[in-house]
């Protein structure tokens, strides 16, 4: 890809991408938690356009239903019930601030250099219509033990959370 | 089947460390009385080597050869030749010796003679060993337990003294780890084969010269040459009396063993380079250790010092190359062996009455302790080179066969030889003469035990006095066979 | 389909390929099972069900030594080089069961997660090893991971152990995103993420990208990802404070398993995949090796507590790793495996004299971790055999015959010289000279030094027995390394 193909590409793809990239930088910046986790879900919106626009629609859906509309709307909750940290602010930055925004630029920086020197082999096929149909096969055929696999992941990490958020008795 | 003598000889003391380790610690006596047997079966056995050695050939007796790490062509190869046959019946000698000379240990008994009969298998294996990394692994196996023996058994300043000990002998170790790779990997096909490589000498004189430096370097210390003697009179002083003698009579003969056994074979040009270089360095630590020693109080310390003088006559025949320097230089390790670790002992008999080994602090001791005294006097005239005994052919030797290499040096060392036999007199006539003293009035004369360990020392120095062809005729063929292929000859 | 054919065709799917790493999950969930019907007295049967398991998968590898198979749709493979690292975390697990069934109880953690998680992570780690395809791959990663992430803030009552729960976790995410960039772009340039087709695209000339930046950037930060796990340095920050603040058995565990992992993961992805950018991947470990040796050596001269010194001399291990990483070709990807094995010896051994001790009594927290340096003076008084223990592992640690440690660091460095880095090889051995310090300032205090602060040690026979083991596979690494040597030169032979 290079800058004209960039500038050739749809404004809403531009326009989504920018805000994703603002938004989530809010979500680690903003000094209140509770802005914090809005802007999270601001994020996870304008990602899921992006791949509505890549024609990932079932990617699109499942990140605004997981994303949004289990994992934030959690978060919230956990802000809400817990006492006096909706309205606390809280510094997000220490001394560290400016090396580590410098050392993101470089990464960017190199990355988009990358990207950029680099032209993508592009896809043969069209772009496919019926997307969660294929993925489903896909993964109850090709990729069934390794989707099998991903629940072990999920246990383990089911196991730790249930562990760690459990209530501590004190004796 | 052939009786595998030398592995015998290394392993038994090994064995015996492991019974000893599952014995009950209550046991002191039996702890002792098991150590003594099978150090004394692993010395009866190196009698039994050097009875049975065929002295008219240089080659290596008695070879065992096996298989041990295949994938990089490692031997468990042993075997003994003029070079090597000698230290090895010194190192079983002195341990021996050493074992009964540390029933005074009292403070955790077990360990310390587990750990002595570990390092007498490590030593023996040293001075057996054939192949680079088995040469390497009883050379490392050996810091351990002598970091041991010194740290915990020693004087007031143990831990400093062993953990210095320590880490000398380990920088150098690392360099000849370093040259033994790159040896390895510039040789095809790759060999630890100290004998295949002394037999090829396969190296260009360019890289000759760095390996001969890493590997001096390893050697140096142990040995040690100035200027990386600073641990040895700290080592010597604080170790336990056997140890002492251990250190002296054994460790310092590796680093010049590892020179007639590794660098001279091997790399004979950069030694024929390093030569100059190597005898100026004896000179060095003949005459500044000879004077250091005699600026000592500690009569310890003054032991420890003459060592350092007395391995600068080693490094001279070294350097020298010729038949006769050589043999010198070899009967000079010997010689030392027994003459120190005599002194050694008799330094700590002494310190074990009056516990202090200040030399001003005695005085008209002959009346006292008359045996001592005489035994006392034997080893300082052995060790100042009294001819009749056996630091004084091997000195002579070593002067007569260097004098037409190095003429300078030799007239320069030959000063070393005035100050030796000035500090050790004198330190004689401070000790022995004089009025004697209330304090030491009731004194015991050297016991039963005590006798046994020192007695066939001085019986050995004078023979080797009047007879030195008993040791020398073991090594001529293969020293002169060395000294030839040397000098290209 | 009856039974058999159902057998068969299983089979024929490369089902083997996922046997141990099957049975080792599924062991993990019995455990879990099993802790709900446990009453509390009974809870002493938990490390003998996950041992159990351990033992049971180790018997599968051991019944399949011989076979090799391709299996969820070529994503793990299982050959020689798969076995052996499954009998490295089996080992390794097995020994931090042990050594946990005494110190998960003194220390009231004795739950059916904490097996649970133990034996997650070790599937985790098997599937690192054998994935040949690098989403499996990650998931493999993320399972030890997580494990981890819990198992170390498992005290939750401890500050530190929370800490050090945290930083792993944030560090830990951090770094697998880089990982997951790395893969995506390899993704795209080659189109697949098995790592046939990375060998097949990356190996062959006419790839537009077989040495272009992107591949550069691509294996940049998947090394990235890796040198995390790794421990190397720059990515290390999280190591002394982990290791520090987790459970000491976890401790054990992390430095052991997880380095393990990530070494088999490098050399499937790196040795035999990429070879072709090898040039480039050494120029750049070459660096990591002799930052990662020098600091871990150097930081830990300093340390007053042991499990931070400990952290830090991991940290200088996993640079050795580097140096044989560096070294590459047969020779010193072989060299990894020898380390890895005397390493989880050497390593599970000192960790676990250190969960074994504890402040005897007199002292305001008697019965607590004993885990100042300062503790360990005298101990060969009181305690002769941990003494003594301890001494072993500190000499092999420190590289001096006749034990593993010193043949493994021998093996590395004659293959760093084999390939050339010289240089490599001598900053290496420096470095183990300065390490001598500070392992040997441990066997100094325990010989040497009266005891300041009264220490006891565990009896627990478990404890004990894995001791036992971890001192006999140390010194028979040591005097007779030639069979396990061939066992990992033909490990390797196997996936080249």
């Amino acid at each position: 890809m290079n800058w004209s193909e960039l500038l050739s590409a749809p404004l809403a793809f531009k326009m989504l991408a920018a805000a994703a990239v603002v938004f989530a930088i809010g979500a680690v910046a903003l000094k209140n938690v509770f802005h914090c986790a809005l802007s999270l879900a601001a994020m996870f919106f304008a990602l899921s356009g992006v791949f509505v626009l890549l024609d990932a629609d079932f990617l699109a859906v499942v990140q605004i239903l997981v994303y949004v509309g289990a994992i934030v709307v959690l978060m919230i909750f956990a802000i809400v019930l817990t006492e006096r940290i909706t309205s606390a602010s809280v510094r997000q930055t220490n001394y560290l601030v400016i090396p580590g925004v410098l050392l993101c630029i470089a990464l960017l920086a190199g990355l988009v250099s990358v990207i950029r020197a680099s032209s993508w082999p592009s896809l043969e096929s069209g772009p496919q219509q019926d997307t969660i149909k294929i993925i489903g096969r896909q993964l109850l055929s090709t990729h069934v033990e390794a989707f099998e696999v991903a629940s072990v992941l999920l246990l383990a990490a089911l196991v730790g959370a249930v562990f760690l958020g459990k209530e501590i008795t004190r004796k | 089947m052939e009786l595998p003598v030398l592995s015998l000889v290394t392993f038994i003391p090994l064995v015996g460390a492991i019974v000893v380790l599952l014995m009950s610690s209550e046991n002191e006596k039996a702890v002792k009385a098991t150590s003594t047997v099978f150090s004394g079966i692993s010395f009866v056995f190196s009698v039994v080597l050097m009875v049975a050695y065929n002295r008219a050939i240089p080659d290596f007796q008695f070879v065992e050869r096996a298989s041990w790490i295949p994938q990089i062509n490692v031997w468990y190869y042993v075997g003994v030749d003029g070079i090597s046959i000698t230290m090895v019946f010194l190192t079983a000698l002195l341990s021996f010796m050493s074992v009964i000379g540390s029933f005074g240990i009292k403070d955790r008994v077990k360990q310390y003679f587990a750990l002595f009969l570990l390092l007498q298998t490590a030593m023996t294996g040293v001075f057996v060993a054939l192949d680079f990394f088995l040469f390497y692994v009883f050379w490392e196996a050996m810091l351990v337990p002598m970091y041991f023996l010194i740290g915990i058994w020693g004087g007031p300043r143990r831990e400093y003294a062993a953990i210095k000990f320590f880490l000398y002998t380990l920088l150098g170790s690392v360099a000849i780890l370093l040259a033994i790779l790159a040896m390895y990997f510039s040789t095809t096909p790759h060999t630890f084969d100290i004998v295949e490589l002394g037999k090829t000498h396969p190296f260009a004189p360019g890289l000759q010269m760095i390996l001969f430096l890493a590997l001096f370097l390893g050697f140096a210390i142990k040995v040690p040459v100035f200027p990386f003697h600073t641990w040895l009179p700290d080592a010597h002083v604080e170790a336990p009396t056997a140890i002492s003698v251990i250190l002296a009579g054994v460790l310092l003969k590796m680093g010049t063993y590892g020179i007639f056994r590794i660098s001279y074979p091997i790399l004979p040009d950069a030694a024929r380079d390093f030569a100059p270089f190597l005898a100026v360095l004896a000179v060095i630590n003949i005459v500044y250790g000879a004077l250091v020693a005699m600026g000592q109080k500690d009569l310890k310390k003054l032991v420890a010092y003459s060592s350092v003088s007395h391995m600068g006559y080693v490094l001279l025949g070294l350097a020298a190359m010729t038949p006769t320097a050589m043999n010198g230089a070899m009967l000079q390790m010997f010689a030392h062996g027994i003459i120190t670790g005599s002194l050694f002992l008799l330094v700590g008999v002494i310190y074990d009455r009056a516990h202090h080994r200040d030399i001003d602090g005695f005085g008209g001791l002959a009346v006292q302790l008359p045996i001592y005294t005489g035994i006392m006097s034997l080893a300082c005239f052995a060790s100042l080179g009294l001819p009749g005994l056996a630091g004084f052919i091997a000195e002579f030797m070593t002067f007569v066969g260097a004098f037409p290499v190095f003429k300078t040096i030799v007239m320069i060392s030959a000063v070393g030889i005035v100050i030796t036999a000035g500090y050790f007199l004198w330190t004689l006539q401070r000790m022995f003469l004089g009025k004697p003293q209330e304090k030491y009035a009731g004194f015991p004369d050297l016991s039963a035990r005590e006798l046994v360990t020192l007695v066939p020392l001085q019986v050995l120095t004078v023979f080797i006095g009047v007879y030195p062809w008993l040791i020398i005729d073991f090594m001529n063929s293969s020293m002169e066979s060395l000294s030839h292929f040397l000098r290209g000859v | 389909m009856n039974e058999y054919a159902l057998g068969q065709g299983l089979w024929e799917m490369g089902f083997a390929a996922a046997v141990p790493f099957t049975l080792v999950a599924l062991s993990a969930m019995a455990v879990l099972l099993a802790d709900l019907w446990l009453l509390p007295s009974q809870k002493r049967a938990l490390p003998w069900a996950a041992l159990a398991g351990v033992l049971l998968s180790a018997a599968s590898v051991a019944f399949l030594w011989n076979e090799e198979a391709t299996g969820f749709g070529g994503a793990i493979r299982l050959d020689r080089f798969s076995a052996f690292f499954a009998m490295v975390f089996l080992l390794g697990t097995g020994l931090v069961v042990l050594l946990s069934s005494a110190y998960a109880r003194r220390e009231g953690v004795e739950r059916g997660e904490y097996y649970a998680l133990l034996l997650f992570g070790t599937s985790g780690a098997m599937l690192m090893a054998s994935a040949v395809e690098l989403v499996t791959f990650f998931l493999g990663l993320e399972i030890l991971s997580v494990s981890l992430y819990v198992l170390s803030g498992f005290f939750r009552q401890r500050p530190a152990s929370a800490e050090a729960a945290a930083k792993y976790f944030i560090l830990g995410a951090f770094a697998s995103a880089f990982l997951l960039y790395g893969i995506a772009l390899f993704y795209g340039a080659s189109g697949s993420t098995t790592y046939a087709a990375l060998r097949e695209s990356f190996g062959s000339a006419a790839f537009p990208y077989s040495h272009g930046l992107l591949a550069l950037a691509a294996s940049g930060l998947l090394l990235i990802g890796l040198a995390f796990k790794l421990g190397a340095v720059p990515f290390h920050m999280w190591v002394p404070d982990t290791y520090e603040g987790a459970p000491t058995t976890i401790t054990a565990y992390m430095s052991v398993v997880s380095k393990a992992a990530a070494a088999a993961a490098f050399i499937r992805v790196f040795g035999a995949s990429l070879s072709s950018l090898q040039q480039d991947t050494s120029a750049v470990l070459w660096v990591l090796a002799v930052v990662t040796m020098t600091l871990g050596n150097v930081v830990a001269i300093a340390q007053t507590n042991i499990k931070r010194m400990l952290a830090y001399s991991s940290i200088a291990h996993a640079g050795y790793l580097l140096v044989a990483l560096t070294a590459a070709g047969e020779a010193g990807y072989s060299s990894v495996l020898f380390y890895v094995l005397a390493y989880v010896f050497m390593t599970l051994g000192a960790f676990g004299v250190v969960s074994l001790v504890r402040k005897g009594e007199g002292g305001a927290d008697a019965g607590a971790e004993a885990l100042d340096i300062s503790h360990y003076s005298g101990l060969a008084g009181r305690h002769g055999l941990l003494a003594a223990a301890m001494a072993v592992f500190m000499v092999s640690l420190s590289g001096i015959p006749p034990t593993a440690g010193f043949f493994a660091k021998f093996y590395v460095f004659s293959a760093a010289v084999r390939a050339g880095e010289v240089g490599l090889a001598i900053i290496g051995v420096l470095n183990s000279l300065v390490s001598v310090y500070f392992y040997m300032r441990i066997v100094f205090l325990m010989y040497m030094k009266e005891e300041t602060v009264p220490v006891r040690g565990s009896r627990s026979r478990a404890g004990w027995v894995a001791l036992a083991a971890c001192v006999l596979g140390t010194l028979l690494l040591g005097v007779l390394p030639s069979s396990f040597a061939r066992l990992a030169t033909e490990s390797i032979a196997s996936i080249f």
